[in-house]
């Protein structure tokens, strides 16, 4: 089975919204159409069941145009955005996608309730058959409507944003669902706002900027933040998680060219870190253990002092570190365990604290993540006293660094 | 409750309806027996089959054709108080006929063909101005073009009411509805469309659930929306101009059976459609039997309807504020 949307123009009033747009889907395909409101992407879906008509080009399911809205019904599962209100029960709902094939006075025979029945099942709603579709919840109705997809039995399924206003267990439902139908060997069109659904779900990813596809191909190819940027009009950051990617939104930076060092370890300044570098702050660490989970995060956004795995601070790591403190405009010192290895990132803390541009983040109380002894304590106490600004929660630290930096 | 249920209950109703429409009265009820037997006298029989049977056969009809298309018309406008109405074929028709009684131009037949057409020129009329192609949404422009063409016309028929001082009474008696004489005629002319248009709409009744969902959808499952819609329209106009030109305006009708029976049945309409027919045949003929019976003469079947209707809508209106 092959769709072929071959250089398509489709006007509406004078105005072309899709401009000669051209790709293929095959069987077992989820296909995600993202693009910002108004690009195109319904318009799309539309064209490719029939309702809109091509003023160029063609759109061929297995090298054949279809003429008729009967028989695209058969071929195609059409979805429209908006999801109806009616006290129609919800049997008769997923029957009603049994239309194109009754024939004569259309009634449904016992194929069709097979059929409604099964599709029923597949979303999950077997005991919904009576209900009164106003009465369900938002994600339960649009279930049913894909019930109604189902039941029609299509090749290729054009589904308009299935999963807007949905709660977010309801939209990862009915996106697995969707999968499940297409690993079965049918394809799916999807229009869709959430990028991160999309990478997640689809197969293929278009992105339609002002009715032409702008970018094509797997998520992690095209989800990028330049692609983004270009086809939404909107800063993020791309990051990736074993085979796939997600975004999330760049915080408006305020970091400027500041420059922030954060003393951590064994975790303590995962967060710290990512949230300086999304607030746009140039960041370093130190002194970390190779391998350790913030010397990663360390190495992914900025500058690091370290040594091999479970080794002392040394000398001439010691002696960057300070470097790096005397350097950068705050010093953060994170919420770590200090024990002999580290102990001299304590003295490092000092250091900044006498500069005037300490930030403590002091959470656990100390002698809870102290292993070090008295002398510890005593540093830690001294850095206390003396920081700029003492923050009980590491959410803070963006409020600490405005505070201390004047801002 | 279940469909059969319901439609043994009705088919009762019915009878009974039947029974007391064509029984009560001065004569009492063994002359029914009487006419079955065959031993009623002339007048008796006179009684029955020139003045009562037709006017029941007459309420029938207009019952069934209203309620059907009301349904038909709420499924179209996927709007709970949409009544055949909308389409302005009851003030066209009210031009129609108050225009013939002014020109003072033949008898009761060209009042009927007046109305029957104007009525039937109206609902083109709305639908023209409704479907025109800068409206993006035309089943709205269709239901406030109605609006707008109706209030028109019935200032029309008021200025034509005003100048026809003679006839006044025979005009204004005209809209308020009634099954009054000379009834036979009537059933003849209305019959026919009757039967070839609710028949129509019996046997589209699937497309009328799938209307329910909305344009897009009912597309989507394949069906030929703007085709469907525009014969929808023409059969609702015919059914409606030929009840409104045989009857006058009955209000009201339209909207209390295909409601009360969507109550019972829910909203499939291979259920409720039927029902729906069923409930207004029993119906109409019993608010014919209080017009007949209550006074002297005939009260106007429209004021009886509408005065049920009022109290039905805010009934409607509170159960939905629960």
């Amino acid at each position: 089975m092959k769709l072929k949307v071959e250089n398509i123009i489709v006007k509406i009033g004078s105005r072309d919204v899709l401009k000669n747009v051209t790709f293929e889907v095959k069987e077992g395909e989820l296909v995600a159409l993202l693009g910002p409101n108004g690009s195109g992407k319904s318009t799309m879906l539309r064209t490719i069941f029939g309702v809109l008509r091509p003023v160029k080009g063609v759109v061929m399911l297995d090298g054949r145009e279809i003429e008729s809205v009967e028989a695209a019904a058969k071929s195609f599962g059409y979805l429209p955005q908006d999801t109806p209100l009616t006290n129609l029960r919800v049997l008769d709902v997923v029957l009603l996608g049994r239309t194109p094939y009754m024939s004569g006075l259309r009634r449904p025979d016992r194929e069709d309730y097979r059929v409604a029945r099964r599709a029923l099942k597949e979303v999950g709603l077997k005991d919904f058959e009576t209900r009164s579709l106003s009465e369900l919840s938002g994600g339960e109705r649009q279930k049913v409507m894909l019930a109604r997809v189902f039941a029609q039995q299509p090749k290729i399924m054009l589904l308009d944003e299935p999963t807007a206003h949905l709660d977010i267990s309801a939209q990862i439902e009915i996106m697995e669902i969707i999968r499940r139908k297409v690993d079965e060997g049918k394809a799916a069109i999807v229009a869709i706002h959430d990028i991160n659904l999309a990478s997640s779900f689809a197969t293929q990813i278009l992105m339609i900027k002002d009715g032409k596809i702008a970018y094509a191909g797997r998520a992690e190819e095209v989800i990028t933040e330049e692609n983004i940027r270009d086809v939404f009009d909107a800063d993020v950051i791309v990051r990736r998680y074993g085979r796939g990617v997600y975004i999330v939104p760049k915080l408006k930076p305020i970091g400027g060219k500041k420059r922030v060092h954060v003393i951590c370890g064994g975790g303590s300044g995962q967060k710290i870190l990512y949230a300086l570098a999304e607030a746009g702050f140039r960041v370093s660490a130190g002194v970390l253990n190779a391998l350790d989970s913030d010397w990663e995060v360390a190495t992914e956004l900025g500058e690091i002092v370290d040594e091999p795995p479970f080794s002392q601070v040394s000398n001439s790591a010691h002696e960057k570190n300070l470097e790096m403190v005397r350097e950068s405009d705050a010093v953060i010192l994170a919420n770590l365990s200090v024990g002999w290895g580290n102990f001299r990132n304590l003295l490092a803390a000092k250091r900044a604290a006498e500069l005037g541009k300490l930030i403590v983040i002091d959470e656990t109380p100390f002698n809870q993540r102290n292993f070090a002894g008295e002398e510890a304590e005593e540093i830690y106490r001294e850095a206390l006293k003396r920081a700029a600004v003492v923050t009980k929660a590491e959410e803070e630290v963006i409020n600490a660094i405005r505070k201390l930096l004047g801002r | 409750m279940k469909i059969t249920t319901v439609i043994s209950i009705l088919l009762i109703f019915n009878l009974v309806a039947i029974l007391l429409s064509l029984g009560a009265g001065s004569s009492g009820y063994d002359h029914i027996f009487k006419i079955i037997s065959g031993s009623a006298d002339d007048n008796v029989r006179t009684i029955v089959f020139e003045f009562r049977l037709p006017a029941m056969l007459l309420a029938m009809i207009v019952g069934a054709s209203l309620s059907a298309s009301g349904c038909a018309m709420q499924a179209l406008f996927r709007n709970p108080l949409a009544e055949p109405y909308i389409l302005g074929v009851a003030s066209g028709a009210s031009v129609g006929a108050a225009l013939a009684v002014t020109l003072k131009i033949g008898e009761i037949h060209t009042r009927i063909a007046f109305a029957f057409f104007f009525a039937l020129f109206t609902a083109y009329l709305v639908y023209l101005i409704g479907t025109s192609s800068r409206f993006r949404d035309q089943t709205y422009a269709i239901l406030l073009a109605g609006v707008a063409i109706a209030s028109f016309f019935s200032g029309v028929t008021s200025i034509l009411i005003y100048f026809s001082s003679q006839s006044m009474h025979e005009v204004v008696f005209w809209i308020m509805g009634s099954f009054s004489n000379p009834a036979w005629e009537k059933v003849y002319i209305s019959l026919p469309i009757a039967i070839a248009g609710i028949a129509y709409l019996l046997i589209t009744s699937w497309n009328l659930n799938a209307l329910l969902l909305g344009d897009e959808h009912a597309v989507a499952v394949g069906l030929n929306v703007e085709r469907y819609r525009k014969s929808l329209i023409a059969v609702v106009a015919l059914l409606t101009s030929a009840t409104v030109a045989v009857s006058g305006v009955i209000g009201f009708v339209g909207i209390i059976v295909p409601h009360t029976m969507r109550l019972l049945v829910g909203e499939e309409h291979q259920k409720l459609l039927p029902s729906t027919i069923l409930l207004s045949t029993a119906f109409m003929p019993l608010i014919g039997l209080i017009s007949r019976i209550s006074t002297s003469g005939n009260l106007p079947v429209g004021a009886i309807t509408a005065m049920l209707g009022g109290p039905f809508f805010l009934y409607l209106l509170l159960r939905r504020s629960v």
